[in-house]
Formats: structure tokens, C-alpha cells, sequence
């Protein structure tokens, strides 16, 4: 896939692991007491709060190494300073070079072929000379 | 089940009855079409441009200007992004109801995102015509140097059977 294409996947890509980090979080986050006046919440064991605590972390390594990625993809953009104009310039040499070199091709296959067909006119005048047995003027 | 039948050809198929005898005598097809056009109820154009960020209603967060630094901008805009993530989750954990405005933030930095590398289009598909020209330029090159070279064995073996046949 060509690299912005590769890009924009990679911008969708951070866009998708920071919607299901934070939707994850919302999900799963155990109870936290707010303040002072309101009573303990109640532990739930069966929560886990280790593999939460562990799911966060991973969750959290892979938006930053997608962003990361996204940065080693910007890195790798060929993009040579040169602009429109550069772009436009080199263009219009290119084209003047290919009509030139195109003009050559077209003048060699005109000769070629003129001489293929002066080669071809001699050998059927060959052969019939030797089919009829006389003696090449 | 009822089914509809196929809807009739255009009417005008009448008027090219003597097509074969006559190519002339039929209409000329419709000339190319330029500017906006309706195609089944919707409205094209025939030039095809990016609309800037302004014309969509977004704010544009790089600058504009002639000769932008593309891999500078996208930088610092993934910056901008992730520095936005965290003051998400920091407001979700103090003040929960604010959530609102980062959001927006955050879909604002994703639209200016794609709008850059949309930008880039344009820029690959020159590269693109530069790369395909420079290979037919050397494809015709080497057509040229084919064709030289077999000339000049064929001139070659006319010299050697021309000087064979007057050997003997």
C-alpha cells in the first residue's frame, strides 16, 4: 500500500485504540470513593483489579506505539523540498525529452523498415531467379 | 412476484436507421460535458479539487501558505493529539461533565490530520507521471539501440554473403 495510504490507516488506527482505551476504562474501572462523606464502596474481589491495572498499561502501550508508528511513517515520506513549481518543471523536461527520443525511435523504425522491405524485394527476386534457372543479370 | 420489465432504449435509435450506408447521416455523439452536471438526481462537477478546511466549516490548525514542511506539520499535529488524549482522561477523572470540549479538540485535530494528508494527493500523483515518464523514456532508449544494433548486423551479412557469392 502506498505510503499515505499507509498514513491515513495508521491516523484510523490511533482514532480506534483511544476509543476502545477510554471505552474499556468506562467499562471496567472499579468503584472509587469520591469523598469524605459517602460510605466505602464495596470491594468487588471478583473484579480484578490487577488485570485492570495491567489491561490499562497494555492498552496505553499500544496508542503510544501506534502514534509512534505514525511518526516512523512521516519519516519515510519521500517528500523532496521541491514543491509545485519543481514538480511542474521537471515535468515539462521529461516531456520534451521523451517527444525527442520518441522522434529517434520513429526515424530508426522508418529505416528499418524501409530496409526490410528492400531485403524482402531482393530475396523474392532471388528465388525466382533460381526457381526459373537464369543466370542473375 | 411481479417483476418490472427493462425500461424501453432512448427514442432516438430511429435516427440512425442508415448508419451502415451512410455514417454521416446520423447525429454526432454529444460533446464532452464542462462544469456541473445532474447524473440520476445528483449533482456532479467536473473539476475535481480538494475544498479547503474553511469551505467544510473546520478551523484550520497549520498554517497556510506556499511551500508548507508536510512532515514538520503531521508531527507536531500527532503531538497535539496525544498531549489532547491525556487532558481527556484527566478531565474524566476530575470534572467529568467538561468532556464535551475535548472531544470536539480531539475531532478537530483527526480532521485537520486527513485534510493534510489529503493534501499530499496532488504531490504523489506528479511524482507518480515524473517516475512513469523517466521509465518510457528509457524504455525507448533501449527500443532505439535495439533497432541500431540489428540494422548493423543485417548490414553486416549483406557484406558477407555479397562476399561469398562473388567468391565463387
Amino acid at each position: 500500500m502506498d505510503i499515505i495510504s499507509q498514513l491515513q490507516e495508521q491516523v484510523n488506527n490511533i482514532a480506534s485504540v483511544a476509543f476502545n482505551t477510554f471505552g474499556t476504562l468506562q467499562r471496567d474501572a472499579p468503584p472509587v470513593r469520591l469523598s469524605p462523606n459517602y460510605p466505602e464502596p464495596p470491594v468487588n474481589p471478583a473484579e480484578d483489579a490487577s488485570t485492570f491495572a495491567e489491561q490499562t498499561k497494555l492498552m496505553s502501550a499500544a496508542l503510544v506505539k501506534a502514534a509512534k508508528q505514525f511518526d516512523s511513517l512521516v519519516a519515510a515520506l519521500p517528500l523532496a523540498d521541491g514543491g509545485e513549481e519543481a514538480q511542474l518543471k521537471r515535468i515539462a523536461e521529461l516531456q520534451a525529452d521523451n517527444d525527442a527520443v520518441g522522434k529517434e525511435l520513429q526515424k530508426q523504425l522508418e529505416a528499418a523498415e524501409k530496409e526490410l522491405n528492400q531485403v524482402q524485394e531482393l530475396f523474392s527476386k532471388v528465388t525466382d531467379n533460381q526457381f526459373n534457372m537464369k543466370r542473375p543479370d | 412476484m411481479a417483476t418490472a420489465t427493462y425500461p424501453p432504449p432512448p427514442p432516438y435509435y430511429k435516427l440512425y436507421k442508415d448508419y451502415t450506408t451512410n455514417p454521416s447521416s446520423a447525429p454526432e455523439p454529444p460533446p464532452p460535458i464542462d462544469g456541473t452536471y445532474v447524473c440520476f438526481g445528483g449533482h456532479y462537477t467536473t473539476d475535481d479539487v480538494l475544498p479547503s478546511l474553511e469551505d467544510q466549516g473546520v478551523r484550520q490548525l497549520y498554517p497556510k501558505g506556499p511551500n508548507l514542511d508536510f512532515k514538520k506539520e503531521l508531527r507536531s499535529l500527532n503531538r497535539e493529539l496525544q498531549l489532547h488524549l491525556l487532558e481527556l482522561a484527566d478531565v474524566l477523572v476530575e470534572r467529568p461533565s467538561q468532556y464535551a470540549r475535548r472531544i470536539e479538540e480531539i475531532s478537530l485535530i483527526f480532521k485537520n490530520l486527513h485534510h493534510l494528508l489529503n493534501s499530499l494527493r496532488p504531490h504523489q500523483a506528479r511524482a507518480t507521471l515524473i517516475h512513469v515518464l523517466e521509465l518510457q523514456i528509457q524504455r525507448r532508449k533501449e527500443a532505439v539501440e535495439d533497432i541500431k544494433r540489428r540494422r548493423e548486423e543485417v548490414q553486416m551479412q549483406l557484406k558477407e554473403s555479397l562476399r561469398i557469392l562473388d567468391g565463387c
